[in-house]
């Protein structure tokens, strides 16, 4: 790795590092279902990043360009799916809150 | 030949979707999806046979990933093929409004064209890629019926399978990074020169094994499984337990940390250590259960447990008995959640505390599920015993008795709970009668049949499958 690829190399990283924090904390402390959805895709989209930067380190932009579109259709699909469980729990509930979702245990 | 696995199955969903009222008639849906299970189930079963393994495969050029049929996958088909037919017979006898039929086998192809495709493709983000597809057409057949139930059940699942596909999606920018190839063969290459990038290759490898953990359900992250298992559909829950789970999460796990990738002896006592504790915490936790789907969830994850152990005994003879537990496991878990939707259909409820005396009024179904529980708990001669007994001898010749000898006597736990199941359920004083006196339905009552002839079958031919299907998987492990 040259010194100018290694500061690249850097300043991405912790772009994504904090995204994945930012994430994690956005599912971990909010009670509110669309914001777990939000903070889902903010971790998905660090990891679409980190895969951005691996295609330009080891030289396969093109390679790296295919599995991001692929992964942006995925994401999509993935979310509407969440967003209409989302919407039915809200007309069976009245609520978003996830903490409301809690007759399964055992 | 493989891409027929695909492509059959996704003409059949396209022919289905043809704005043709007469294409949308049950009488048609029904044989045409069926036909289609069993053609699979017929043509993986002639793989190892060593039958039409030479005809050239006239549609290849159009898959630019690269399947590739072997004898792990093989069986995988097989066993996608059995346990998708039967999920079509006790929806079939479940199900009776045409648009809910009409979603139902639609949904039910995109799965199986996902489950086809994740077992025979040779390059890691693909395979995230159809591991996905068939999540989604799951979260939606979970969620079905719109109850409250199947909503907290589905959403769980949804959010703990997102944050698995990150870790994995991190997994595979880490190997592209370091391999430059996403495909495994460059990637098994890469493990093997032992290169300079050894660093990213082990992160990419633990983060990887996060994620699957999660897909398979064992025990740090089981938390979604009881309940997805138990919110779903008669029907669904069947598909759910007995293939996409284990497709989703152990085949992955199996393909990638016994083919692929090489295990360091630290991996090795993480899948060891991950596995005995699943085997435990569920077998216990199940003991305390009231709801038949939710004691069969419980009991699956430590049956996963095993073929987690297994894999990290890390021998070829270790990994035939994964295979052959996954095998098993497959077939009789779900003979034995047929026998909870036969419950279900009859009485209306899996509460067990509501249930009782049924073994006098439904013979077929407390016959079946003696036999699938029997083989779940390791009684010879039935294919369960052998399974477990394969992967035992393993863990002693590799040198880990301590494992060895906790997970035989996990074992005659997993007799203590099935046989309390089963006093209460099928023994013991009729605690109340059915609502409706319905009759048995001949879709269940043949699947029954069906999933508890073979596993009686192979339990007393396990020579001849031994010799058939799992001796040739010593080739594929390095």
């Amino acid at each position: 790795m040259s010194a100018d690829l290694s500061q690249l190399f850097g300043h991405f990283m912790i772009a994504i590092i904090l995204l994945f924090i930012i994430g994690a904390y956005c599912i971990l402390a909010s009670f509110n279902m669309v914001r777990i959805l939000i903070g889902l895709e903010i971790l998905i989209k660090a990891a679409t990043l980190l895969i951005i930067l691996a295609g330009y380190i080891c030289g396969r932009t093109a390679l790296a360009q295919t599995i991001v579109i692929t992964l942006i259709v995925i994401e999509i699909v993935v979310m509407v799916v969440a967003s209409g469980v989302t919407l039915w729990a809200f007309r069976n509930n009245e609520s978003i809150d996830p903490r409301k979702l809690s007759e399964l245990k055992g | 030949m493989p891409s027929l696995f695909v492509l059959t199955p996704f003409l059949l969903l396209v022919v289905v979707n043809l704005p043709f009222k007469f294409l949308r008639k049950q009488i048609a849906l029904w044989p045409a999806v069926g036909g289609m299970l069993v053609a699979q189930v017929v043509f993986s079963t002639f793989y190892p046979l060593n039958i039409g393994r030479g005809i050239a495969d006239p549609f290849e050029q159009f898959f630019m990933f690269g399947l590739s049929l072997d004898s792990l996958s093989s069986i995988m088909l097989l066993i996608i093929g059995i346990v998708a037919f039967v999920s079509v017979l006790v929806a079939s006898s479940m199900i009776s409004e045409e648009r809910q039929v009409f979603h139902f086998l639609n949904l039910i192809l995109i799965s199986v064209i996902g489950m086809n495709t994740t077992v025979l493709i040779s390059d890691i983000f693909s395979l995230y890629v159809f591991v996905e597809i068939t999540a989604l057409a799951v979260f939606v057949l979970i969620a079905m019926e719109k109850g409250k139930f199947a909503i907290e059940g589905t959403f769980k699942y949804l959010i703990l399978s997102a944050v698995a596909s990150v870790f994995m999606l991190t997994a595979i920018a880490f190997f592209l990074m370091a391999v430059g190839s996403t495909s495994f063969a460059a990637i098994k290459d890469a493990f093997a020169s032992n290169s300079s990038d050894a660093f990213l290759l082990k992160l990419g490898t633990g983060l990887f094994l996060c994620g699957l953990l999660i897909k398979c359900g064992v025990v740090p992250f089981h938390g979604w499984v009881p309940d997805a298992y138990s919110a779903a559909p008669a029907s669904v829950s069947v598909l759910l337990a007995g293939v996409v789970t284990k497709v989703s999460g152990v085949y992955v796990l199996l393909r990638l940390f016994g083919t692929v990738f090489i295990l360091n002896a630290a991996l090795q006592n993480t899948l060891l250590l991950v596995g005995i504790i699943s085997i435990c915490f569920a077998a216990f936790a199940s003991l305390t259960q009231t709801d038949f789907k939710r004691m069969l969830a419980y009991s699956s994850i430590s049956q996963v447990g095993y073929i987690v152990l297994a894999l990290g005994a890390a021998t070829p003879l270790a990994f035939v008995g994964a295979v052959f537990h996954f095998f098993n496991h497959a077939i009789f878990k779900s003979l034995l959640f047929v026998n909870a939707a036969s419950l279900e259909k009859r009485l209306g409820t899996t509460d067990m505390d509501k249930i009782g005396g049924m073994g006098s009024k439904m013979k077929v179904t407390s016959a079946t599920s003696l036999i699938g529980l029997l083989s779940t708990a390791g009684i010879p001669p039935l294919s369960g015993f052998w399974s477990k007994l394969i992967i035992i001898i393993a863990l002693f010749s590799a040198g880990r008795p301590v494992y060895a000898v906790i997970a035989l006597l996990a074992s005659a736990l997993t007799l203590a709970y099935f046989l309390s199941l089963e006093r209460k359920v099928f023994f013991g004083k009729v605690v109340a009668s059915p609502a409706a006196e319905t009759k048995a339905s001949f879709g269940i009552t043949f699947s029954e049949v069906l999933l508890a002839a073979i596993t009686v079958a192979a339990g007393l031919g396990f020579a001849f499958i031994l010799n058939t299907w799992l001796l040739p998987l010593k080739e594929i492990v390095h």
